[in-house]
């Protein structure tokens, strides 16, 4: 919430105590928020169940997790994590997702950014009518291309390779397109103007004025295709066939069935999954309110 | 040069401007061509991974290619009138309308008051965002796999647990039974989505100049109309946006049904998605997977196309 809006509220509630009697009006807005705080905290707590049930039963063994799943452990095992930690190649699959996340991410938005920079200089009609061809891309689902697709990725070598992962994680581009062509347009000319009477060629003008001036959107961006590509399933499953190369979600799901009859285990291993997911959410969280707006408002 | 200078006349003059003209030409085209160069990579990653498979699903759905060989032929329109006829296919079309249709639905009617709620600075306001916001952060696979466990009549069922514990219901079997199942992956997706989405209608309603409100709580309008005569009006642009989001995705939707209940009981949660993959990929039928995937990319289209459209409509209207 701005100061601005915080300001306006605090002036709504004064012109409000003028009009309506001193302490009564004041004194139900009081009554509201305390209701709303218990209501909203107990639906959150609602919505944060699933989460606590996985956390708290990675320190049960699988007897006292079947009596009550709900309760907390007594007594306290690291069991399940050392049996997690020796079963599971686990630096293996993080090392796999950081890898096809950080090249993809980089990928996506550099190849996005530098579309939008060219169709912000050149807003001809020929440009617009292939940012309106781009734009199919968004409406075709990955799995009409996937047939094909796969074809042309095993002949090109490409399949079980997580530089072949990325490859297809390309595609993502034209969203970042989308989105950061938004944002740029509202950056003002004349500083383009500016930089070419100086003698700014259109590589400088793009890496020295533009990319720092969208900032907020390419955050936002790349937040956006970091989650989109750790978390992705779909394609990882589709393309990568030996376990030496899973990234960490294929590794949870191919670990079901090991787990079947030790769920606490497997409850072990969706926890330690989740923490870079969990840090990077702290990391982002307060930018994500405002960053979501201006990617979407812009966009 | 020199005598040529000193030899100028008109024409001369003439010339050298017209040298000059075409070299400025020559740098306008030089930089015309280095600006268009930077959509080279986004052009060609749409043009390899998107357009010309697209094009090529659409082409061998005509066809009876099996994937290895390529002696195939055309048949017409045989694959689609296959698709039809397959309990397998029909089911999956039906379940995968009803879960966007009712995701989309839900999420809308609980996120856009979640939104206004949050937008309120009440004690635990931001815990509160955090908490509904985190939901949509971690895999959505891994999560399903999660809920598997808390829908399971088994020990680890804590839905069950706690419908034993409070009300004596013997287990419910959230997973197995056709409905049931249904309703399980769609109220898991709404879970799932919803704290996203009130977040994107929170950015907005963030972005509305307080004046409104100010205006109207002068004027007395109370809560009720506050909510349905600004907000909800002022969202318009939001809830376009957020619809076709939950509509897209909710189409798209695999990897929840498939860890939930694997498609299952009897086809009653298979998706469309499902089935490409297991026609397409998996048992080698590219001539159905093709003409299934032809005929969920004009579902996609129609529906993308058919919602914004009526979502703008009411934008102009409400503004």
């Amino acid at each position: 919430m701005t100061a601005a809006s915080v300001g306006s509220i605090k002036a709504a509630v004064r012109v409000e105590a003028r009009s309506r009697g001193p302490n009564g009006r004041r004194r139900r807005r009081w009554a509201i928020k305390l209701l709303l705080s218990v209501v909203m905290l107990a639906l959150a707590a609602g919505a944060a169940l699933p989460f606590y049930y996985i956390v708290v039963n990675t320190f049960k063994t699988p007897e006292q997790s079947a009596i009550s799943p709900l309760a907390l452990p007594s007594p306290f095992t690291f069991e399940n994590y050392r049996n997690v930690v020796n079963s599971v190649p686990l630096l293996q699959s993080f090392g796999n997702s950081a890898y096809v996340t950080v090249l993809g991410v980089l990928a996506t938005v550099l190849f996005g950014s530098m579309a939008a920079y060219a169709m912000n200089m050149r807003r001809t009609r020929a440009n617009r009518f292939l940012r309106l061809v781009l734009i199919t891309a968004l409406a075709v689902p990955f799995q009409v291309t996937v047939v094909p697709l796969y074809e042309m990725m095993v002949k090109a070598g490409l399949v079980n390779s997580l530089s072949g992962l990325v490859i297809v994680y390309m595609a993502g581009a034209v969203f970042c397109f989308f989105i950061i062509d938004g944002y740029m347009s509202t950056i003002p000319k004349e500083l383009i103007e500016a930089a070419k009477i100086d003698g700014a060629g259109v590589s400088q003008i793009y890496a020295r004025i533009m990319m720092p001036l969208s900032m907020p959107v390419l955050a936002t961006v790349a937040i956006f295709q970091t989650v989109g590509i750790w978390n992705d399933f779909l394609v990882a499953n589709t393309f990568l066939s030996s376990s030496s190369k899973y990234t960490i979600v294929l590794q949870v799901y191919s670990s079901v069935g090991e787990f079947t009859t030790n769920w606490p285990s497997f409850m072990t291993l969706t926890t330690i999954s989740l923490v870079p997911m969990v840090v990077f959410f702290l990391i982002i969280q307060r930018k994500i309110i405002g960053g979501l707006a201006a990617g979407a408002v812009k966009g | 040069m020199l005598a040529r200078r000193t030899a100028t006349d008109r024409s001369e003059l003439a010339n050298e401007g017209r040298r000059d003209i075409g070299h400025r030409r020559l740098v306008r085209w030089r930089e015309t061509l280095a600006v268009q160069a930077f959509f080279l990579p986004t052009v060609l990653s749409f043009v390899l991974l998107v357009a010309v498979p697209s094009i090529l699903t659409i082409a061998l759905s005509f066809t009876n290619f099996d994937g290895y060989s390529f002696k195939f032929q055309l048949v017409g329109l045989s694959n689609y009138s296959a698709l039809f006829s397959d309990p397998q296919i029909t089911a999956s079309l039906y379940f995968t309308i009803l879960y966007a249709v009712a995701t989309t639905l839900i999420v809308t009617i609980i996120a856009i008051p979640v939104a206004v709620i949050v937008n309120i600075h009440f004690f635990g306001h931001k815990l509160v965002r955090a908490v509904f916001f985190f939901t949509s952060v971690p895999s959505l696979l891994v999560l399903a796999l999660v809920w598997t466990y808390i829908l399971s009549p088994l020990g680890s069922g804590v839905v069950n647990y706690l419908l034993y514990g409070l009300f004596g219901l013997g287990p419910v079997q959230w997973l197995s039974e056709n409905h049931l199942a249904q309703l399980s992956v769609i109220m898991v997706g709404v879970w799932a989505q919803v704290g996203w989405h009130s977040v994107l209608y929170l950015g907005y309603l963030q972005s509305v100049p307080s004046d409104y409100y100010d205006a109207a709580l002068v004027d007395g309008a109370s809560a009720l109309r506050r909510f349905f005569g600004i907000t909800v009006p002022l969202l318009a642009p939001a809830m376009t946006v957020s619809v076709v989001l939950l509509m897209i995705s909710g189409l798209r939707v695999y990897e929840l049904p498939l860890a939930l209940t694997q498609g299952g009981p009897v086809y009653s949660t298979y998706t469309v998605t499902q089935n490409i993959l297991l026609y397409g990929v998996s048992n080698g039928k590219f001539g159905e997977g093709s003409a299934l995937s032809a005929v969920f990319l004009a579902l996609v289209i129609v529906v993308l196309f058919g919602t914004l459209g009526v979502l703008r409509y009411r934008e102009r209207r409400l503004q």
